[in-house]
């Protein structure tokens, strides 16, 4: 009560490194917002009897009164706590897909609540749309190559078949080595699929 | 609001300060050693420091000065700023400071901040720069959030400026995707 359970929440935030999301946790939220309901009931019930006295509700500063300001203030503080929760995982969401790219690897889509998982999307197809409009590729590295290919060796198995930009198909078994053009490569990298040789 | 949003922000006013009621209340359950909900007047409670800063704005309580700000912090912030472990009085000691300041009415507060934050940036920035990795971690437990975001900047800039003297990789696993192998600065 009183914003003791939002600030846990929030500090679950806070807990995990910077950059990386915490499993949503859907209990303590909905906790959290059954407290705030329970904070409105308790002001309604505190004014009711205000007003049972006889007492203008705006101006009497009595015992009750104050009662129902620290319940008001506790909600409005659970309120910012909440909101506070919510708006800085769709920040880490956001930057996700400038860093990863438009699909959502599973170990981090577990992480997700469903409307989480349906905000990155549309913000996907809503960059998707931008993009294409411009004709022009806004993910790509923001400082040009000396060298539009380079060295990779692949990590983990992605399997063959895979299609690359000039039409080419190529067989990313583990351990192997591509000379691939970096636009192709980058998005392997960033998901850490592949890693890059230098020298 | 500009700091609405910010986690570091709220978790700052979270902390515990005591304060004296000057006014009755009823029908709150705040105070945990009364079984009644029903504070009396001039009653010790301790709240959250948001909830005592409205009240105060409001004349409902008053507001004493946190146990962090008192003569024996002062006495050793003077004798060795260096070496005072803030982090277990206060993790945002200088920011929580900084609020208390003006509700409290205590003008040698802000003298006292000051003084602290020079002496100990000093030690901040020539450990961050330098120091082997054990004798920093024993160093990193007393330092305040804000000083650990300054430290961790300037550990940043060096690794980056060693990164661009050598010439690493450009392209590195995101972040946000966790450790499964230590990653390559």
């Amino acid at each position: 009560m009183y914003g003791r359970k939002a600030c846990q929440l929030v500090k679950e935030l806070a807990s995990g490194e910077k950059g990386q999301l915490t499993p949503f946790n859907s209990d303590l939220f909905e906790q959290v917002v059954a407290e705030c309901t329970q904070h409105h009931l308790e002001l309604q019930a505190l004014i009711r009897k205000m007003q049972e006295e006889g007492l203008d509700v705006q101006t009497t500063r009595n015992a009750e009164h104050h009662g129902a300001l620290i319940h008001h203030l506790s909600l409005v503080r659970n309120k910012r706590c909440l909101m506070a929760y919510v708006y800085n995982r769709a920040e880490t969401i956001q930057s996700l897909l400038w860093k990863i790219g438009h699909v959502l690897p599973q170990e981090i889509e577990e992480k997700l609540c469903h409307p989480e998982v349906e905000y990155f999307k549309k913000h996907s197809a809503a960059l998707k749309s931008y993009m294409s409009k411009m004709q022009l590729d806004l993910t790509v590295d923001m400082v040009p190559p000396k060298d539009p290919y380079i060295q990779v060796r692949v990590l983990d198995d992605i399997g063959d078949g895979i299609v690359l930009s000039d039409d080419k198909t190529a067989n990313f078994a583990r351990h192997s080595m591509h000379f691939l053009k970096r636009t192709d490569a980058e998005q392997f990298i960033s998901r850490g699929l592949m890693e890059e040789l230098t020298g | 609001m500009t700091k609405y949003y910010d986690i570091d922000d709220i978790i700052t006013e979270e902390e515990i300060v005591s304060v004296i009621f000057q006014k009755a209340t009823s029908g709150v359950g705040i105070d945990p050693s009364s079984e009644t909900d029903y504070i009396e007047t001039s009653s010790k409670v301790e709240l959250p420091f948001w909830l005592a800063h409205e009240l105060q704005l409001r004349q409902v309580v008053s507001i004493n000065i946190p146990p962090c700000f008192d003569q024996k912090t002062r006495l050793e912030i003077q004798a060795d700023c260096a070496s005072v472990d803030l982090r277990s009085r206060c993790p945002f000691f200088y920011e929580f400071g900084c609020k208390i300041a003006p509700v409290v009415g205590d003008r040698t507060i802000g003298f006292l901040l000051l003084s602290a934050f020079k002496n100990r940036y000093k030690e901040v920035l020539t450990k961050a720069h330098t120091a082997a990795f054990s004798a920093a971690t024993k160093f990193w437990s007393i330092l305040t959030n804000e000083e650990i975001n300054l430290y961790e900047a300037a550990q940043s800039s060096m690794a980056s400026f060693k990164k661009w003297r050598i010439g690493g990789p450009r392209f590195q696993k995101a972040p946000v995707l966790g450790r499964k192998r230590k990653l390559t600065e």
